[in-house]
């Protein structure tokens, strides 16, 4: 691969059965059955390639698949059809605070988070007090995390993200759930991600996020790219999708 | 080859973590805390033991009974305490496996893991029982850690197996709990093989967890080396089961995220 590229989609499909079977019975029966007709592509023939440094968004309207395109790159999903190769550490700010256990501490919530995310303990224990610091819960940090309001959760969830140094900066639509100055903060950090030469995709379905960040676009919809192009010009397009 | 070593090395940390996890976490929120590992084996210890004694009359030789189920009680409640936690992991971490990225197979590994300290906490016990009832310690009790090692390749295929459908078809949480008790008195734990009646013993000796209880009690109470046509059998099943697991999970790994 191209060493510029930091993520290549060639013609990626993915599908999925309807209803899994979640019953020993169904799965019996459906056995015998002539045809499976349940199967439903969630993306078809996707496409495209991200440079290393760039900032690219998706958009696209709830069910429109671009969800499935951060997965499938994040490796949480395996495609049905095609290749992903992705160059570099990714950083999810997919959801905050995933595999955090409520009994725990934060402090024990760091490292356990820290690890899932891909550091090691030793990286860890360098960065703990940046951790800390940056999230702002240095008086909680002993405190099981079950006893945080959901603004503490997210606040070290966040900290712990961006402290991963990721050079792949996965972003779906956390921001819309903090206050206003949580957002302003993520929005730093994520432009100094950028300044520093991260690659980076935030999907939304709103075009504001998009626009601020972005030079270049996607749009989805029903699973199929519509257009890649500037960013005003794909969200020109979108807005025409949703009034149309 | 090399790939694979570093995989390992650089979700090691992750492992501890989880397992660390499954530790901590376990028994906060509890008065007794960690002393339910301990008090939970006496409590089916004791239980056990005076039915055996007084009820039903067990053939143990020169070992007292308590000493006898005891050290069967052990690795089977270690075993047992295993698969339910290992078939349960990947649903308890849909969270992780919806959203990020981590070789699937940590999850059972790190449950299995967790068990280990209660392992030996509980194994403690058992040689403090030893030095009470005046049971000698033998130079075979070496060959423990060897099948130890077999039987956590039993376990960990057996979890393989059991996590990974466990996602498809959620009947299996249920009934684990029923088959793992109709297994136990399969194996030779509260009882001695040789009240098994002599044509009856191939079939006996099919289940590998016969071969390993019988291993653990030759080699720790009554100084033999394992009954090898039994053992070597359990030894060779716990590595197919292994090998079948690991290729059936990684098959099978692929889907966890649509599923759950």
């Amino acid at each position: 691969m191209n060493d510029n590229i930091a993520i290549n989609l060639d013609n990626v499909s993915k599908r999925f059965k309807r209803g899994h079977k979640l019953l020993l019975k169904e799965a019996l029966l459906d056995f015998f059955r002539p045809t499976r007709q349940e199967d439903f592509w969630a993306l078809k023939n996707i496409s495209f390639k991200v440079k290393k440094g760039e900032a690219l968004g998706i958009i696209g309207t709830n069910g429109s698949g671009k969800s499935t395109v951060l997965k499938l790159i994040a490796g949480v999903l395996s495609p049905t059809k095609g290749t992903i190769s992705v160059n570099g550490r990714i950083g999810p700010l997919i959801e905050l605070g995933a595999g955090f256990h409520p009994e725990l501490t934060g402090r024990e919530n760091i490292y356990l988070n820290g690890t899932i995310l891909g550091l090691s303990i030793k990286e860890i224990n360098e960065k703990f007090n940046a951790i800390v610091n940056f999230s702002g819960l240095d008086d909680f940090i002993d405190t099981p995390v079950k006893h945080y309001s959901s603004g503490m959760y997210m606040r070290l969830g966040f900290s712990i993200a961006v402290h991963v140094e990721p050079d792949i900066l996965l972003v779906d639509e956390i921001l819309a759930v903090g206050d206003a100055g949580f957002q302003k903060k993520c929005l730093e950090k994520m432009k100094e991600f950028h300044d520093k030469g991260v690659t980076i995709i935030i999907i939304s379905h709103s075009a504001d996020l998009i626009k601020s960040f972005c030079k270049k676009a996607i749009l989805i919809n029903h699973g199929k790219i519509v257009v890649i192009d500037s960013v005003e010009k794909v969200i020109n397009k979108y807005s025409k999708l949703i009034d149309g | 080859m090399i790939l694979e070593k570093y995989k390992i090395f650089k979700y090691k940390d992750l492992f501890w973590q989880l397992t660390l996890r499954d530790i901590r976490a376990k028994y906060k929120q509890s008065i007794l805390g960690y002393s339910w590992v301990i008090l939970v084996p006496l409590i089916n210890l004791t239980v056990l033991s005076i039915v055996f004694t007084f009820v039903f009359k067990v053939p143990t030789g020169p070992v007292p009974y308590p000493v006898y189920l005891f050290t069967a009680l052990v690795p089977w409640l270690f075993m047992s305490n295993a698969i339910v936690a290992a078939t349960g992991s990947v649903l308890a971490n849909a969270s992780l496996v919806t959203k990020i990225y981590l070789p699937r197979e940590i999850l059972p590994l790190s449950a299995i893991a967790s068990k280990l300290v209660d392992l030996f906490l509980t194994a403690l016990i058992l040689g403090f029982f030893m030095l009470v009832y005046g049971v000698p310690f033998h130079a075979t009790i070496l060959f423990v850690p060897f099948i130890l090692l077999t039987q956590l390749m039993l376990i960990t295929g057996v979890s393989f197996i059991l996590s990974a459908s466990n996602v498809f078809y959620r009947d299996i949480e249920h009934a684990i709990g029923v088959i793992l008790g109709v297994w136990m008195y399969l194996t030779p734990v509260v009882y001695s093989p040789d009240l098994i009646p002599a044509n009856l013993k191939i079939f006996f000796y099919l289940n590998p967890m016969s071969g390993i209880i019988d291993a653990y009690r030759a080699t720790i109470l009554y100084g033999v080396i394992p009954i090898w046509p039994a053992f070597l059998y359990s030894c060779l099943f716990s590595i197919t089961i292994f090998i079948v697991g690991l290729i059936y999970f990684r098959k099978n790994s692929k889907y966890f995220a649509e599923v759950i």
